[in-house]
């Protein structure tokens, strides 16, 4: 999971991080670059989208940290961004044995800290042991590295070699070996004092931050920069066999928001832009005189989609039957006007979003899944044959019911609410009284969350390429199985389904076998419609053309390796 | 408790303030505008032209393709050859009169032309709604939430500085303390601060309510405090002295007999705060914590206009943060026109927020 | 005095305290805290979560809380900001300086924009100069500063003649000194313009309302009587008198600023005090809020202070006491 993480932050203030990625589908001309021969020297100015909060990766929360520590540390395996295949990064390679419960990693022998020291399997160790694993330690990766409640044993064979034990075979684990590795040299006093999670704040003098990664901290003024130098000591070369990285520093500007970054680049001070849909307007026009490309690399990773509740109990029993009804869902999805969603609220520039994993994901992406196209006379013949009906223009159901409901929305978040109003409409037109209410992100999450009081809700979510790491999501224990999180046994036969894929999913080591389970599940997901999905959005990227070794990439947006990054 | 004589006065001299008059009639003209919204707007304030994403304000005309001249004017219907720079063509072989007193919608309308074309005066945001019609029902709301806002925080005023001043000794000083305290925090984070103390489902109608009880609140203090300081020194005068001497109550003495008193100070207070109250719904609402669509008010209109993209292609978005500049250059005119209206001598500033 | 000094610092004991508890209910009152947001990312187990609201302290109650914290700030320990993970102290420290600027730069834009008009105005009343001026005082006064600051951003992208945004540039380190300088007045202009045009109208129409009331007084009748020049009237009698009862405005206008100042910073990505409150309210980063809130009311209330004292030493007729 190293490399260029180019990260937007879609709101701000929701706090909901939306990693881009694309897959290179269209504009197919534009995908080879002509580069002149890469060149040492300069430096790129990017942006990034508020202030990191610390330079410590494992317990970092936020892109505007990741973006930093991305470029600093490094995982024993990285994504190809072109293939997503998983391929050897500090780990130069690996085997498992038959029963899969057995992994060997072997290290690079040339890979040294960024104080002198070398990289030993005794990082690896220390940095599973001591930090992932560490309770103290508030860590993302532990969640992801739990096997069904158990740890995974992790132990230090030789200097280079190192040895995990699972409890059981689990496909997703060199996926998860893209965690950053750090110093133990550095960071065992920190942890033995019980200070780790304070350790490598903001106000560290740069050079105490140890790392392997292309680049170092140099500078950083809060609210302003952040200045990345070139490692001098780099052990990546090029083909040529010349020490990498190219550049000299990297030096990331730091604004409030989206609309600040968009100005950056069009006063020259930036190189690079993630572009929001809306800015393509303000930036096509100006392509040639601003000296820049605009890439268009395809669909991203985030979804946005309507869920309803399906938790008994927690709602008026009718409406419940109304949302547990498989063919009012359906129908629901057949008013979903992707195509104007598409036109007006991303100016053109998003995908219809069928299969839970989106496009990007290549591998795993089902395209054969059933479609709803927009129709509201199919909508509404699906009501009528599900035993609804109308008195006077309203919708009722069966027993007399005014089908009426509320949709939640996080109002920081100007798309969804776009989205939501458009849906809205529709649903109006359906006969249904429908009242869209944009609510504050926090109370929106604490009722998904915990009270559980809410009838429909529009949201989004970062899918990844990884179908397991979704588990939270799918699982019908899970705590972000939005529609009836945390279930004691499943509700229905399609959740019990679901949860026996994920299950078998996470220990077949065949990738194709794997492949199918994933499939099956995508299917039953359209196929039920508990999670309606609507677009999801192209992620655009306008460089300056003076940047070299900038290529389109399924995961990585234009730069698919930032060492390989150089000024003409 | 002032006489009509006294209000004629008041008025004439207002009249003769040219200024104050005009803004005035402005305020009164936004006011009648956004009351008579049903009837003027050509459109529901929702209703959606899904091919008609901002749309530029249309072209009115009366000579048509052959040159031939009408007497009637007309649009043309526009269709969207662009959608990612939303560029709109018309098609010029049919034209669609501007028909007067239409029906529409199932009531009587001022203006209209034949579907499917539309009559944008002020041109369409996203959802391809029409501005001018949401500008009308937007000032009803943005007006609405203002003055009743400065309404109950002024009663809210009223009463406690009356109180305050009237009892003095232990309820002045609590009180006082509570109105220092909270003039002390910076009105745009308390307003922010206390917006996240309500975040339950609410209700359009609840929400509305909520802002004028949040700006009351954050409003009264300042109030409070001036009538304190009258009602200390009224409440030595003989008529109170009076009052109570025949056994009225104290809050009958404070409100019929101290308070009006205060009515032209209160009075002018009154109008030079309504800005406040436009800019505090305005900023909630542009921080999209305020009024929620579907329903319009200045401030959350503005909020599109945050988008660079739609300043540069679509800046009709940004008439409705003209159309509140406006509004508080005439209350702040009006107030003006007042004060010297009730004391012509008095050329002192009150601190306008 | 150092006596009613004193005592002016002694009252603001109840009154920051109050200030404290206020928005410390109010942080404790709104539903979720800063820890909500991870609740909906799948990669965050919820034991996790627990885990750091216990470091954080988030899980005793209210009062508990808040008094931990009042014991802090009497050590002058502020506490950590949960988002940023630093002191509290060293993050307002870091910005309250921007905020300075600005606030400073933006007084002096107004008053020297004010003064002038305000007294010609005055001189002028009722001519087409005293109406343009004070027409252009009411639109100074009325127009909101974040639509201000949205049409300053637009002519800044739109002529390139502005910064869009920010304090410094890219380079700023690579500069020397006097790059350095002219790179931060480049950045200041136009929230400095936006703020100063804001604050100008209500000083202008003071300014004029004041030497109006001065300019009828008897000792001005009596200058003039006794054959002194005209400019010399106005500017060594009429104008000093005039001025006096704007001076307790300045301690108000550093204040105010801090709160007006809020969305004009965000417009224009100022990395001020006023932006890193609204953040922290927003993202209920509970020890930033009252801290700097605590502090903004200590600026607020030497606000007044100063004001007050200026005014002591300005007219003589005035006794602190």
């Amino acid at each position: 999971m190293r490399g260029f993480k180019w990260v937007i932050t879609l709101l701000l203030l929701s706090g909901v991080l939306i990693g881009i990625s694309c897959t290179q589908k269209k504009d197919e001309k534009k995908t080879v670059v002509q580069d002149s021969e890469p060149k040492y020297g300069g430096s790129l100015v990017i942006d990034v989208i508020s202030d990191p909060k610390s330079f410590n990766p494992v317990i970092a929360k936020e892109t505007s940290t990741t973006a930093v520590t991305g470029y600093i540390f490094e995982g024993l395996t990285q994504m190809n961004p072109f293939t997503t295949e998983i391929e050897p990064h500090l780990a130069k390679s690996w085997e498992f044995s038959k029963d899969g419960k057995t992994w060997i990693f072997y290290l690079r022998d040339d890979v040294k800290w960024s104080d002198g020291k070398p990289f030993t399997a005794d990082d690896v160790v220390f940095t599973f042991n001591q930090l992932y694993y560490n309770k103290t330690i508030p860590a993302d990766a532990r969640d992801i590295l739990t096997i069904e409640g158990k740890e995974i044993k992790v132990e230090k064979v030789d200097n280079l070699t190192v040895r995990f034990i699972l409890p059981k075979p689990f496909a997703p684990l060199l996926f998860s070996m893209g965690f950053d590795i750090l110093p133990m040299h550095v960071l065992e006093p920190v942890v033995k004092a019980g200070k780790f999670n304070s350790h490598w704040g903001v106000n560290t003098p740069p050079e105490q931050i140890v790392g392997t990664g292309p680049f170092l901290l140099s500078e950083y003024v809060p609210s302003q920069r952040v200045i990345l130098k070139k490692n001098p000591d780099y052990w990546k070369k090029d083909k040529k066999i010349n020490r990498l990285p190219y550049l000299d520093s990297i030096v990331m500007l730091i604004v409030p928001d989206q609309n600040s970054s968009l100005l950056k680049f069009q006063a020259g001070e930036t190189d690079m832009l993630s572009m929001r849909r809306e800015d393509y307007v303000v930036l096509k026009p100006q392509e040639a005189k601003g000296n820049f490309t605009i890439y268009n690399a395809g669909p991203t990773l985030s979804t946005t989609f309507l869920i309803f509740n399906q938790n008994p109990k927690k709602i008026q029993e009718h409406k419940w039957k109304w949302f547990t009804n498989q063919r009012f869902r359906q129908a629901i999805a057949h008013a979903i006007d992707k195509e104007t969603m598409i036109n007006n609220v991303m100016f053109g520039f998003a995908f219809s979003q069928d299969a839970a994993m989106t496009p990007t994901a290549k591998f795993f992406h089902n395209p054969n899944v059933r479609k709803y196209e927009y129709s509201l006379e199919k909508a509404k013949k699906i009501l009528l044959e599900a035993g609804f009906n109308y008195k006077s223009g309203i919708l009722h159901d069966k027993d007399g019911n005014p089908v009426e409901f509320t949709i939640l929305t996080n109002a920081e978040n100007n798309e969804r609410v776009n989205i939501g109003n458009i849906i809205r409409a529709d649903l109006q037109k359906l006969g249904m009284k429908v009242n869209l209410q944009p609510i504050q992100f926090n109370t929106l999450v604490t009722r998904l969350d915990s009270t559980s009081d809410w009838e429909g809700v529009i949201i989004g979510l970062t899918g990844g390429i990884e179908p397991h790491n979704g588990k939270n999501v799918w699982y019908s224990s899970g705590q972000l199985h939005m529609w009836y999180p945390k279930q004691q046994k499943p509700a229905t036969a399609w959740e019990a389904e679901i949860d026996k894929l994920f299950d078998e999913g996470a220990s077949e080591l065949d990738s194709e076998k794997r492949k199918k389970l994933y499939l099956k599940w995508q299917e039953i997901v359209a196929e039920q419609a508990p999670v309606i999905y609507t677009v999801t959005p192209a992620a655009l990227y306008s460089v300056r053309n003076n940047v070299g070794g900038i290529k389109q990439t399924s995961l990585a947006g234009v730069i698919p390796y930032i060492e390989e990054i150089y000024k003409k | 408790m002032a006489q009509k004589s006294n209000f004629r006065i008041i008025i004439n001299r207002l009249r003769q303030n040219k200024r104050a008059w005009f803004a005035m009639w402005i305020i009164v003209a936004l006011a009648f505008f956004a009351l008579l919204a049903d009837f003027i707007s050509p459109y529901h304030y929702d209703e959606q032209n899904r091919t008609k994403s901002y749309h530029p304000p249309t072209a009115i005309h009366f000579v048509d393709a052959e040159g031939r001249f009408h007497l009637r004017p007309f649009v043309y219907n526009y269709s969207l050859v662009d959608p990612v720079f939303k560029r709109y063509e018309p098609d010029t072989k049919k034209i669609y009169p501007i028909y007067f007193f239409v029906k529409g919608d199932g009531r009587l309308r001022l203006f209209g032309t034949d579907e499917p074309s539309r009559l944008f005066l002020l041109g369409s945001d996203l959802h391809g709604r029409d501005l001018f019609t949401r500008l009308l029902y937007g000032g009803r709301i943005s007006l609405s939430i203002s003055l009743l806002g400065v309404f109950v925080s002024f009663i809210l005023g009223l009463l406690m500085g009356g109180i305050a001043g009237y009892f003095g000794g232990k309820i002045d000083n609590i009180l006082m303390r509570l109105g220092e305290v909270i003039m002390a925090v910076p009105g745009i984070y308390l307003l922010l601060a206390l917006r996240a103390i309500f975040p339950v489902t609410l209700s359009s109608a609840q929400v509305y309510l909520l802002i004028i009880l949040i700006m009351s609140f954050i409003g009264w203090a300042g109030l409070a405090r001036v009538i304190r300081g009258m009602v200390l020194s009224i409440k030595e005068y003989d008529f109170v002295t009076a009052a109570k001497a025949i056994g009225s109550g104290h809050m009958r003495v404070i409100v019929r007999h101290i308070l009006p008193n205060t009515l032209s100070y209160t009075i002018i207070a009154m109008t030079l705060s309504v800005p406040g109250y436009i800019i505090g719904e305005a900023a909630l609402s542009f921080l999209s914590l305020g009024i929620q669509e579907p329903y319009p008010s200045w401030g959350n209109m503005l909020s599109a206009a945050q988008s660079i993209r739609v300043l540069t292609n679509a800046p009709w978005i940004l008439i409705p943060g003209i159309f509140i500049s406006i509004t508080i250059i005439c209350f702040n005119l009006l107030g003006d026109g007042l004060r010297d209206a009730f004391d012509p001598k008095a050329t002192g500033g009150v601190e306008i927020k | 005095m150092t006596n009613y000094i004193l005592r002016r610092l002694f009252h603001m004991i109840p009154l920051l305290l109050g200030v404290t508890v206020l928005s410390f209910a109010i942080m404790k009152l709104a539903p979720g805290d800063f820890l909500t947001q991870m609740a909906l990312n799948p990669q965050i187990a919820p034991e996790t979560i627990e885990l750091i609201r216990r470091q954080f302290g988030l899980d005793q109650p209210w009062y508990v809380q808040y008094w931990k914290w009042l014991i802090g700030i009497l050590q002058f320990d502020f506490g950590y900001s949960f988002t940023y993970r630093v002191p509290v102290s060293a993050l307002i420290l870091e910005r309250v300086g921007n905020t300075l600027i600005l606030s400073i730069g933006a007084a002096f834009i107004s008053w020297a924009a004010a003064l002038p008009l305000g007294v010609y105005s005055a001189l002028y009343q009722n001519t087409r100069f005293d109406r343009i001026a004070s027409f252009f005082s009411f639109t100074t006064i009325s127009v909101p500063s974040f639509f201000l600051s949205l049409l300053g951003i637009f002519i800044a992208a739109k002529t390139g003649w502005f910064p869009t945004g920010g304090a410094v540039s890219a380079n700023y380190s690579s500069l020397d000194m006097f790059g350095k300088l002219f790179d931060r007045l480049h950045h200041l202009i136009l929230p400095v313009l936006v703020l100063g045009f804001i604050g100008t109208g209500s000083l202008v129409r003071q300014m004029r309302s004041n030497f109006l009331e001065v300019m009828r007084q008897p000792y001005a009748t009596t200058a003039r009587a006794k054959g002194l020049p005209e400019h010399i009237v106005i500017w060594k009698h009429i104008f000093p008198n005039a001025v006096n009862p704007l001076i307790t405005l300045l301690g108000f206008e550093i204040a105010s600023l801090l709160s007006g100042a809020a969305l004009t910073e965000i417009v224009f990505s100022w990395p001020g005090l006023g932006r890193l409150i609204l953040e922290a309210v927003m993202s209920y980063d509970l020890y930033l809020v009252m801290g700097s809130l605590f502090m903004g009311t200590i600026l607020l209330i030497m606000g007044n202070l100063i004001s007050d004292i200026l005014l002591a030493f300005m007219d003589p007729r005035i006794k602190l006491g």
